[in-house]
């Protein structure tokens, strides 16, 4: 079992009542496997019940926590002290809350705005292909789900959409595109014309630059740049 | 101090929901799909509904196909009942095992993505508990998708709501439940993310809250399942059914309580104590590490007491290991590989080499706000509360007795949620109420006191201290003297809490302050689970009393308690409904009081 580590955590702050931001600094010692989640928290009940961040599974499954520690995009509670140490190669951490809405406070980000692209690639069946085996469950071959099942594991933790280097005022994000694409590969989904108009309108895949940060930071390890791209080529098939 | 308390704004709609997890989101489906142009307004703690704890459950959903040549819905109720431990509700039971499949098509219909067989049909698995003939042998009942069932109904849910129209109020709680005469009109709400606090009208209120689990130190449940439903409900008088009808996993893994599969254990893990001794021999020579959850987690937590248990250094917890390192690499690779990549990502062990760190995890709240079988609250026995709704884990209908199966849970949300909504519909062509002329002065008065204390003691520590005692006296194992002692120390966090002095001092995201109003709902939770398990002198399903260590038959009936005020608590009693075992028939003798042996 490993030992505990001293560590300086540097953590963005910002007060909306004065509009004050700045970068406070925490030493925390912490035991090799506790998460980040688990320092916050430690922080909170030992040092300073100001410090404001958000949370709910903690178990990487629902990306509430997401947080950017020395520059990356990634899940606090999946973030455990001794892994961090090495993969950073420092025992100083800079984190600051992610950058696809505006902040609250401290590490905690208003997504309604965030969630509102994705709402608007409307990630539901907006008209269902009427069913051949009537009224019960429609038939869908295993192999016909492979293209598209990964992208359903997408949680809109917004770490592929904070990674981004086209950014959210142009770009709807790669996690609303890949909603998209899923219903544009689900056999159950009759509008894929108007799947294809919604990824190629004014914010669609056009604006992605092929950087594929959204794939490298995926907590999920879905590789969200493939499903970008692959809306991007359905197109050149359509047209042709 | 400059925070003014006042309502910023009173909104009126058709159904306020209180909670937009699967079961406040598949009621608002119905409502949506059903009524054109209804005003629902859903509320929810976390920071959107995708976030809710429904989108956690990984194993899957039971049902019945009334298709199915083997697999009948009478089979699914005896399971139920008996995994109960003889406390479900009879009548609710059968309500929601003939609904099921129902459910799964619509939720298919719509888009779930169901993991399906080689025909392209939905693949189902067992699951323990579950079985054909009455016992006779595993069935094969639960349809999933992969290993995030609760995700793909959530997904699904979310969409169907936006599509057709939901209001969101995302971060915010209920502190408070309208009344207007008997009647409840709607709720107050707060928004720390604008520090506002918000009346809403309604003609149907719908709690849909979910659990208490940070009751517990060690626990599966999300950091926003602090029991704000069964304050709301004492709060305003109404009793809470079965509260000490708690569940324990007993692999949950070390330090936060994560979920470590069942499988583990059927693939041929063995459990060891600190001396590496592979101790289920000496609790179930026979079953061994296959005995049932409850007695697996009494085992280890024997081993913990008895002082050969592991301290883990960093989360300061005791554990055992299950040792997973003779397997087969294909095991760890295609039998257990989620459960493997958890015990890498959050405790950095590798399962084919190392001992992996486990101990009983708190899962589930059996317990709840009482309800009949269309969730209609009740304040007693038998008076239904007009225009109150509640559904899922936070109500106890009750589908899960003292003991819930796996699969069961999700299957109860979205029956539960539909039958409300059409419950609900039935009065939606009434007038709205008006609200009462004090609405949010119990919450002023709260939270203003909030700001009033002067200790230096913080809410975090105090939290620590509650969840420590629970779980070591009113976990796994109690008895009375360890019950009572909790209540006291319970009464005394209380004191400490109201002396408690906030260092945030305005309304806006206020973590400690939210975090204070969740430490009352959590003492208030705890108290009532205490409680509970206090008066029943017995032992049934998850509760455990060394002290009574049998079931007994003078408590064949609920527990009701009621607690206006914390710790002042009037216990009454509530029948089970035994509707299957009086209609008669065939298989009447199945739904008597049958003891519960696997």
């Amino acid at each position: 079992m490993s030992q505990d580590q001293d560590l300086t955590l540097r953590i963005r702050r910002y007060d909306p009542s004065t509009g004050r931001s700045w970068l406070q600094e925490y030493r925390v010692r912490a035991g090799g496997i506790l998460r980040f989640t688990d320092l916050l928290r430690k922080i909170n009940t030992e040092q300073d019940p100001t410090l404001a961040w958000n949370s709910s599974c903690e178990h990487g499954q629902c990306g509430s926590c997401a947080v950017r520690v020395n520059g990356k995009p990634l899940l606090a509670c999946e973030l455990l002290v001794e892994n961090a140490v090495k993969e950073f190669g420092t025992k100083e951490f800079l984190i600051e809350p992610i950058t696809v809405g505006p902040v609250v406070r401290d590490l905690v980000v208003d997504l309604e705005v965030a969630y509102r692209r994705v709402e608007g690639m409307k990630p539901f069946i907006i008209r269902p292909r009427e069913n051949p085996y009537g009224e019960g469950e429609y038939r869908i071959d295993p192999k016909e789900m492979d293209p598209y099942v990964d992208a359903t594991r997408c949680i809109n933790c917004f770490c592929c959409a904070t990674a981004c280097i086209s950014g959210p005022r142009s770009f709807v994000g790669p996690n609303a595109i890949m909603s998209c694409v899923v219903r544009l590969l689900d056999p159950r989904e009759d509008a894929k014309a108007e799947r294809f108009k919604l990824l190629h309108g004014p914010n669609g895949v056009a604006h992605c630059h092929t950087s594929k940060a959204c794939s490298h930071v995926c907590p999920k390890e879905i590789d969200v740049a493939h499903f970008v791209r692959l809306a991007k080529s359905l197109r050149l098939k359509e047209k042709a | 101090m400059g925070n003014e308390w006042k309502i910023s704004e009173v909104i009126s709609c058709d159904v306020l929901i209180l909670g937009a997890g699967g079961a406040g989101l598949r009621c608002a489906a119905e409502i949506l799909e059903k009524r054109l142009g209804c005003r629902v307004i859903a509320v929810t703690k976390v920071s959107h509904p995708q976030k809710s704890h429904t989108s956690t459950a990984q194993g899957g959903l039971a049902a019945v196909d009334p298709k199915d040549p083997v697999d009948k819905p009478i089979y699914h109720m005896f399971d139920t009942w008996k995994g109960s431990d003889c406390m479900a509700d009879q009548n609710v039971v059968k309500r929601i095992v003939e609904a099921g499949w129902e459910e799964i098509l619509w939720l298919e219909n719509r888009g779930m993505h169901f993991s399906r067989d080689v025909d392209g049909k939905l693949a189902r698995r067992t699951f323990g508990g579950h079985t054909l003939n009455f016992g006779e042998t595993s069935a094969y009942r639960a349809v999933f998708e992969a290993d995030r069932t609760g995700k793909g109904i959530m997904d699904t849910l979310w969409g169907e709501v936006i599509k057709r129209g939901i209001s969101f109020i995302h971060q915010s709680m209920a502190t408070e439940l309208l009344f207007n005469g008997d009647r409840c009109v709607g709720a107050v709400v707060f928004s720390p993310k604008s520090g506002k606090f918000t009346a809403i009208r309604a003609k149907a209120t719908v709690l849909a809250m979910g659990g208490c689990g940070q009751v517990f130190k060690i626990t599966t449940n999300c950091r926003q399942n602090t029991g704000d439903h069964l304050a709301l409900a004492v709060e305003t008088g109404l009793p809470v059914m079965d509260p000490e009808a708690v569940q324990f996993h007993p692999t949950g893994i070390v330090g936060p309580g994560i979920l470590a599969s069942e499988t583990l254990r059927s693939v041929g893990g063995i459990l060891r104590n600190k001396d590496l001794e592979a101790f289920m021999e000496r609790y179930a020579p026979k079953m061994k590490e296959l005995a049932p959850r409850d007695l697996v987690a009494r085992a280890i937590e024997t081993e913990i007491r008895e002082g050969r248990g592991i301290l883990n250094p960093s989360h300061g917890i005791e554990h055992v290991w299950i040792d997973l390192r003779h397997l087969p690499e294909h095991v760890h690779k295609t039998q257990i590989p989620e459960v493997a990549s958890f015990f890498k990502k959050f405790v950095n062990v590798d399962t084919r080499t190392e001992l992996c760190p486990i101990r009983p995890s708190n899962h589930y709240h059996m317990g709840g706000i009482p309800t009949n079988e269309d969730g209609q609250v009740l304040k007693g026995p038998n008076d239904r509360v007009p225009g109150l709704f509640a559904i899922g884990e936070c109500a106890c209908a009750s589908f899960h007795g003292f003991n819930r199966l796996g699969t069961n849970s999700l299957l109860e949300l979205i029956t539960m949620g539909r039958f409300a909504a059409q419950k609900a519909m039935e009065d939606l062509d009434q007038e709205l109420p008006p609200l009462p002329p004090d609405a949010g002065s119990r919450t002023f008065e709260k939270f203003s006191s909030y700001f009033a204390g002067h200790s230096k003691v913080t809410v975090g520590s105090l939290r620590e201290r509650m969840k420590a005692v629970m779980t070591e006296k009113v976990g796994v194992f109690r008895n009375e003297e360890g019950i009572k002692e909790a209540i006291s120390l319970l009464e005394e966090l209380k004191e400490e809490a109201q002396k408690c002095g906030l260092r945030s001092r305005d309304l806006l995201m206020n973590q400690e302050l939210v975090e204070r109003w969740e430490l009352d709902n959590l003492l208030t939770s705890a108290m009532l689970i205490a409680q509970g398990a206090l008066h029943r002198r017995e032992s049934r399903g998850g509760h455990f009393r060394e002290d009574f260590p049998e079931r007994r038959s003078e408590f064949d009936r609920h527990t009701l308690v009621y607690m206006e005020q914390f710790g002042k608590v009037r216990i009454d009693w509530k029948p089970v409904d035994m509707t299957l075992y009086e209609e008669g028939g065939p298989y009447a003798e199945k739904f008597g009081m049958i003891e519960r042996k696997y």
